[in-house]
């Protein structure tokens, strides 16, 4: 039986740049809203898995050319994409997860319509969705306490930004190198 | 534990609370701020970098870093003092020549930072990094302006580390981000990947953002703390208003191992004639015990201690 085996890539978007207007539609957070809840704040709607796979694919042509585009284009799929948490699950094939992995880490803005400029950092990178789904909400959980520990009273909906107040729930927490480990994985897809 | 050693600080800066908040929660434990040199030393050499600044995560470690740019020949002396003054001190090479200096000639120079973002004009030597790092140097890659650049910035880049950690063998090298703002930085593991993308394994790369730039920082720091680098006195148990008399004869009771030391102190006291060699004997323990105590810091003495010690 001869199957494709896929890596899982959970990302995460972070926005550390205080300029950010998006086209108007970005407030800046009120100046007592700590910078690790700024970090983490939710993506706007305008953005979706469309547009973050064409990231994907616009920064794997730049950096690996035609070679790299023809590689990953039968098996790059966006799994999951919250803009709320800004947090992806993106499926590559196991042989080429490093050349997406490189185009995530040179991406410097978000596509076109909603043109943020961000960081994405590839938070864990998993043999199946399972695993990388279990760690997203691990970490989503782990951000909500996190978020109600430093700052119980402020007002954490970042001035508007998403009624929502998702400006807590994202993930987080690179307090060990302990889940920033590779590979999880040569247990590949065990369900199929 | 993961390390950034890299990044610029320029006085009135106001962005760098930020810059390092966003480090801290991409996973980097200790930071060095590069303050860059070019050209001929000024006369004041003074680490113009504050390290306590407010509002910062407790567990971010700062550390004091100076970049000189080799456009002239200095002298290992002024390298020494400049060292002194902070705790890394980094030199770019701009040519081969400097990189020849700054591999064996320059001996207090703890890491070799080159702008890989222009085409070098000569290739990197096996032998020449290998004697860089055997003396404890390392060599950096520092990636954010690949990042922001243009399009050559980052062929050059690429290419340059890729021959980097060719001749180096994957040993000695240190990777950093350079980011003058938050949004240049990536994550440890991210940087990790990029390495092995340019040739340098998993393990190598893990090392290179966390293992190498520790030994780096323990033995610049053992270079300037410590005597020859063989000891690091951290306590010395000193007294607080001790006889100066006292203290030698305390220092000499330390280092003679045969007699115990209350009687080793009665006896001098009523030390009667000592010959020329046990004289000399003495004065050399003494000063031993002496540089020790002045190397652990705790040197409100400050005294000569070549006395003789007779009543």
């Amino acid at each position: 039986m001869v199957r494709i085996k896929h890596r899982y890539l959970l990302v995460n978007i972070l926005y550390p740049d205080s300029n950010n207007v998006a086209n108007g539609s970005w407030k800046r957070p009120a100046d007592d809203v700590p910078y690790t809840v700024q970090f983490r704040r939710p993506t706007p709607d305008r953005m979706d898995s469309k547009l973050l796979a064409r990231l994907v694919r616009d920064g794997v042509s730049e950096l690996f050319g035609d070679y790299g585009s023809g590689m990953i284009a039968g098996s790059l799929q966006i799994k999951y994409f919250s803009p709320a948490t800004s947090t992806a699950i993106i499926r590559v094939s196991r042989d080429h997860y490093r050349m997406v992995w490189a185009a995530l880490t040179f991406a410097t803005h978000l596509p076109k319509p909603v043109d943020l400029s961000c960081v994405i950092q590839v938070v864990r990178v998993s043999g199946t969705v399972k695993k990388a789904e279990e760690e997203a909400i691990r970490r989503a959980r782990l951000s909500i306490r996190r978020a109600a520990a430093i700052a119980p009273t402020t007002d954490l909906t970042l001035g508007g930004v998403g009624a929502i107040d998702n400006a807590a729930s994202d993930d987080k927490f690179s307090n060990g190198i302990e889940d920033l480990d590779d590979d999880d994985g040569d247990d590949d897809d065990d369900d199929g | 534990m993961f390390y950034d050693l890299n990044i610029p600080w320029s006085a009135n800066d106001s962005n760098l609370n930020r810059t390092l908040t966003f480090l801290h929660e991409l996973g980097y434990t200790t930071i060095a701020l590069n303050h860059t040199l070019s050209g001929k030393l000024p006369s004041d050499l003074t680490c113009p970098i504050l390290t306590t600044l407010p509002n910062l995560p407790s567990d971010l470690t700062l550390l004091r870093r100076c970049t000189l740019t080799l456009t002239d020949s200095h002298s290992n002396a002024r390298l020494a003092q400049l060292a002194q003054n902070y705790d890394l001190l980094a030199v770019r090479p701009i040519d081969e020549k400097t990189l020849q200096q700054a591999c064996t000639a320059l001996e207090s120079v703890d890491l070799i930072s080159l702008d890989l973002t222009v085409r070098l004009p000569f290739w990197f030597k096996h032998k020449l990094l290998h004697e860089a790092v055997k003396a404890g140097k390392r060599f950096e890659i520092s990636y954010a302006s690949a990042l922001h650049g243009d399009a050559n910035a980052r062929r050059n880049l690429i290419s340059n580390a890729a021959q980097l950690i060719r001749a180096s063998r994957g040993r000695g090298v240190v990777i950093s981000s350079e980011a003058k703002t938050a949004v240049a930085a990536r994550g440890p593991w991210d940087v990790v990947n990029l390495a092995a993308v340019w040739g340098l394994g998993q393990e190598r790369g893990f090392e290179a953002v966390s293992g190498e730039c520790r030994s780096l920082i323990v033995g610049a720091r053992l270079k300037r703390s410590s005597y020859r680098g063989v000891v690091d006195v951290v306590y010395g148990g000193e007294k607080a208003e001790v006889k100066k008399k006292e203290k030698e004869k305390e220092a000499d009771a330390v280092n003679d191992k045969a007699k115990k030391r209350k009687a080793e102190v009665l006896d001098a006291s009523n030390a009667p004639v000592v010959s020329k060699r046990q004289m000399k004997r003495q004065q050399h323990a003494a000063r031993e015990a002496a540089k020790l105590e002045n190397a652990s810091g705790g040197a409100e003495n400050g005294e000569k201690t070549e006395t003789i010690p007779k009543a």
